[in-house]
């Protein structure tokens, strides 16, 4: 890649759609990562919170660790979640930002948006919002967000440096940032690297 | 990279799992991949 980065951005792009289309479609399927109840209690989420949620909001949920463990939201603050799939994790942030607080979760899936979508109109939430994008561009506006969230989403992009450099846009000054994602302790070889297969398998 | 994206006060938590008994877990465990939660603040 001329530009530094290891694989090509859009075509990496397409194929974490097609696997994350799949998981929209079919969330009890067989894939490389666990999803949905299992996985939220495995990574160590509110028991209450998550029992109290509808297995639409749930199912699909496919994160790799907890965006809430090291801080908590507080009531009415604004926060935008990149790569929002199913929904799950603007459902808790929902809860946790309370009336006065907002929720905007950002896909690029058609399929997973229409799933968070149909969920928050059956769960009668006035917090929450879906917007179609990708997370090196953001459709929200400079300086508005309190909080940016995200889990497991950032490391299937190949710009990394991009997405952060959105987060720093969209966040007011003194906004954090806290996502989960995941990291290698061993080194990956280089030839690995480049191989857009292995990035979603 | 958070910091070279002018984050600060950057926290991680502690390695989660993530891809124990799932069939990912072979191809995690020859890299050491966990998840990690990540905390960063834009300055003021």
């Amino acid at each position: 890649m001329s530009d530094g980065l290891l694989v090509d951005p859009l075509a990496l792009r397409e194929e974490v759609k097609a696997k994350y289309r799949a998981v929209a479609v079919n969330p009890h399927g067989s894939y490389h990562f666990h999803t949905g109840r299992p996985l939220a209690q495995r990574l160590g989420y509110d028991e209450v919170v998550v029992a109290a949620l509808p297995d639409s909001a749930v199912e699909a949920f496919a994160g790799v660790g907890n965006p809430f463990s090291l801080d908590v939201l507080k009531p009415g603050e604004h926060v935008v979640d990149l790569g929002s799939g199913g929904g799950f994790d603007c459902f808790v942030a929902s809860g946790q930002v309370g009336l006065k607080g907002f929720v905007v979760g950002i896909d690029m899936t058609e399929e997973m948006l229409g799933r968070s979508r149909a969920t928050a109109m059956a769960m009668g939430l006035d917090n929450v919002e879906f917007r179609q994008g990708v997370i090196e561009d953001l459709p929200i506006e400079d300086g508005s967000a309190d909080v940016v969230i995200s889990n497991g989403v950032i490391n299937l992009c190949a710009d990394k440096r991009r997405v952060f450099g959105e987060v720093m846009r969209v966040l007011k000054p003194g906004g954090r940032l806290q996502f989960a994602d995941i990291a290698n302790g061993k080194e990956i070889p280089a030839g690995a690297l480049r191989n857009i297969d292995l990035w979603t398998d | 990279m958070l910091e070279q994206s002018g984050f600060v006060d950057v926290r991680i938590g502690p390695p989660v799992d993530t891809f124990g008994d799932a069939s990912g877990e072979s191809k995690a465990r020859l890299f050491e991949v966990f998840g990690y939660a990540f905390l960063a603040y834009k300055p003021k």
